[in-house]
């Protein structure tokens, strides 16, 4: 029996298949401008890639800001429960997630069963989500990919007091023409984002064990640095960025 | 239901209604802001009073004035003013409440000419003799200025039929809650809020023509809810200025069947015994009515109230609606929250300005809120 869950998010799109309630397969694309056909092309692409076809497939969920696009499917969830979802089913030790993703992060804590009992979720603007990061690696010229990697060899972090992504992005160039170390500066930028993640996080009373998942949780300077802000260990999921659609194909397998 | 098209246009469009109002019918009105505003004081001279919830659409003007944390409200209804927009007013009534409240009173007087002006400085803490004593002092005072300023006499047989047109039409807006909160089916949240909306700007008279035929086609079945599975919601806060907080909560499986709201249950609740002196009377509904948090009766009263209204009106979840820069209700809502947990009560906190966040976020909160039930 296959099951699918299908996260169309903000900046990409993930897809994931479950047979027998294991995870056999994820797929990630971009989103572009049309959510329907990118929720559509990542999961034929994940299909094809497991040799499957449509009709082997049970039950599909749908989540993420798209969820309500696709006409494919059983069912359409908010990100939020599948994350919870997925992390519980994979981690169930795990209390409190941290989904940080391209355009929002969101805290929320579990129940031993894995149900959400509280969340929270940034709604006025960029700062502490994967678009602030994104914006700041162009400023920088780096790629994203690298920025954990980089921030880690940081002696220090820059400071970058402003919330605003826009006056941020000022600040980070003012701080570039200084001479400030670009290892600094990426590490102050996670420093910003974790500030933002860890204010969102407390308010809802997060506790340990904590999980970070989304595309942000793959950024290894942003998980060090609000670790350090929380105090806690944070651990990251095997799949940070398709957790919510793992979460959705489980949510299918119990429809 | 037809009749409740009108209650509809006049809440989107309450300008007009005022502006109608003027020129039609002479009519002298008096703009108010809050549910601590003694209305039937103003009715009793023969003035139309007319709740102001802040304007809809760009902040500019009101902002030479305001620092960004005053809430939209208050931004907004200076906004209104200064764009002439309320040229229809003879006058503006200022209850003493938040301190913003008071700074709009204060550049109210100073920046706008409707002719009548009043703060009526009432009393905090709410829970002594001396308050009540207090109380009736300022509505006697308030009495008096109404009367010098415009000329007329208000007796107490005027104010003894205003508190009965006034509890009428407040017994027909709890009856009106109390159908939909037994039977969230026959009515859209929607509807109700329209409802309660356009009483505060309505013509009392008029409203209270129309509210029987209101009530009577709720119980035949006149107006149409969805009808689906629906959480039943208490919403606690202080204005809510935002229809579609009801409609998109409708679409993600939930209704609101109670409100904890001052444009809400706090502006109907406390019948008041007409029998003694009228003035008097009035203060008694202030003392005993449940309290905002710019109000003190006790430490418990606030958080005991929201938990006794979760189990009469068997609310499966609290949503708190915080206008931005609230300052009373944010400074509540953690204490609040606390009853929420204590009782095991879910609730969740939906902080929003003059404008909602994107539907499509809302959904996403709403819909989690919902599963969480």
């Amino acid at each position: 029996m296959y099951f699918a869950g299908i996260d169309i998010g903000s900046i990409t799109s993930k897809a994931a298949i479950l047979k027998d309630g294991r995870v056999i397969g994820v797929r990630v694309i971009f989103t572009g401008y049309n959510a329907e056909l990118a929720g559509w092309n990542v999961y034929r692409e994940l299909l094809g890639e497991l040799g499957l076809v449509a009709s082997d497939v049970d039950k599909i969920v749908s989540t993420g800001y798209g969820r309500n696009s696709l006409s494919f499917v059983d069912k359409a969830v908010t990100e939020i429960i599948c994350h919870g979802t997925g992390a519980h089913y994979l981690y169930p030790h795990v209390r409190s997630i941290i989904d940080v993703g391209g355009q929002d992060s969101k805290a929320m804590v579990l129940d031993e069963g894995g149900r959400v009992k509280d969340f929270a979720m940034n709604d006025k603007c960029a700062a502490g989500t994967g678009r602030f990061l994104e914006v700041m690696a162009r400023a920088l010229e780096v790629d994203l990919d690298a920025f954990g990697d980089i921030s880690l060899k940081a002696e220090k972090a820059a400071k970058i007091s402003s919330i605003c992504t826009v006056f941020a992005e000022s600040e980070v160039i003012s701080l570039i023409s200084k001479g400030e170390q670009r290892e600094s500066i990426i590490a102050g930028i996670h420093e910003s984002v974790a500030s933002r993640i860890s204010a969102l996080a407390m308010r809802i009373g997060v506790r340990e064990p904590v999980m970070m998942t989304g595309g942000v949780a793959k950024n290894r300077g942003v998980v060090k640095a609000l670790e350090k802000k929380l105090r806690m260990t944070i651990e990251v999921s095997e799949y940070a960025q398709t957790n919510g659609a793992v979460g959705a194909a489980v949510l299918a397998m119990k429809l | 239901m037809k009749l409740l098209d009108e209650f509809h246009g006049i809440r989107d469009d309450p300008y007009t209604y005022g502006k109608k109002l003027k020129a039609e019918r002479n009519r002298k009105i008096i703009g108010y802001f809050c549910s601590y505003t003694p209305e039937e004081i103003i009715y009793a001279a023969g003035i139309h009073p007319m709740r102001l919830f802040g304007a809809q659409g760009e902040i500019t003007l009101a902002d030479t004035h305001f620092q960004a944390y005053c809430c939209s409200l208050v931004r907004g209804a200076l906004e209104g003013a200064l764009k002439g927009k309320l040229n229809f007013l003879d006058g503006t009534v200022f209850p003493h409440t938040c301190d913003s409240i008071q700074r709009l009173s204060d550049v109210w007087r100073l920046n706008t000419s409707f002719g009548f002006f009043a703060d009526v400085v009432l009393p905090v803490k709410l829970n002594s003799e001396s308050a009540r004593r207090y109380m009736t002092d300022v509505l006697s005072k308030f009495r008096n200025n109404l009367e010098k300023g415009f000329g007329r006499r208000i007796e107490d047989q005027h104010l003894r039929k205003a508190i009965d047109t006034y509890n009428h039409i407040r017994t027909y807006l709890e009856q009106i809650y109390s159908l939909h909160s037994e039977n969230p089916h026959i009515i859209s949240g929607s509807d109700v809020y329209a409802i309660v909306r356009a009483s505060m700007i309505m013509d009392r008279d008029d409203l209270l023509d129309k509210l029987p035929a209101v009530v009577e086609g709720i119980k035949r079945g006149d107006t149409d809810a969805d009808n689906g599975t629906k959480k039943r919601i208490l919403l606690v806060g202080g204005i809510c200025n935002h229809p579609d907080v009801y409609r998109i909560l409708e679409k993600s499986g939930g209704s609101v069947i109670w409100d904890d709201l001052c444009t809400g249950s706090r502006y109907f609740s406390g019948i008041i015994d007409n029998s003694g002196d009228p003035v008097e009377s009035l203060a008694n509904r202030y003392m005993e009515r449940p309290v905002c948090p710019a109000k003190h009766l006790s430490v418990k009263s606030r958080g005991e109230h929201l938990v006794n209204l979760v189990k009469e009106k068997e609310a499966d979840g609290v949503i708190f609606l915080l206008l931005k820069f609230c300052d009373p209700h944010a400074f509540d809502y953690p204490h609040m929250k606390e009853y929420c947990n204590r009782q095991g009560i879910p609730c969740m906190v939906l902080e929003i300005e003059d404008r909602l966040p994107t539907e499509g976020q809302l959904l996403t909160r709403f819909e989690t809120f919902m599963h969480m039930l």
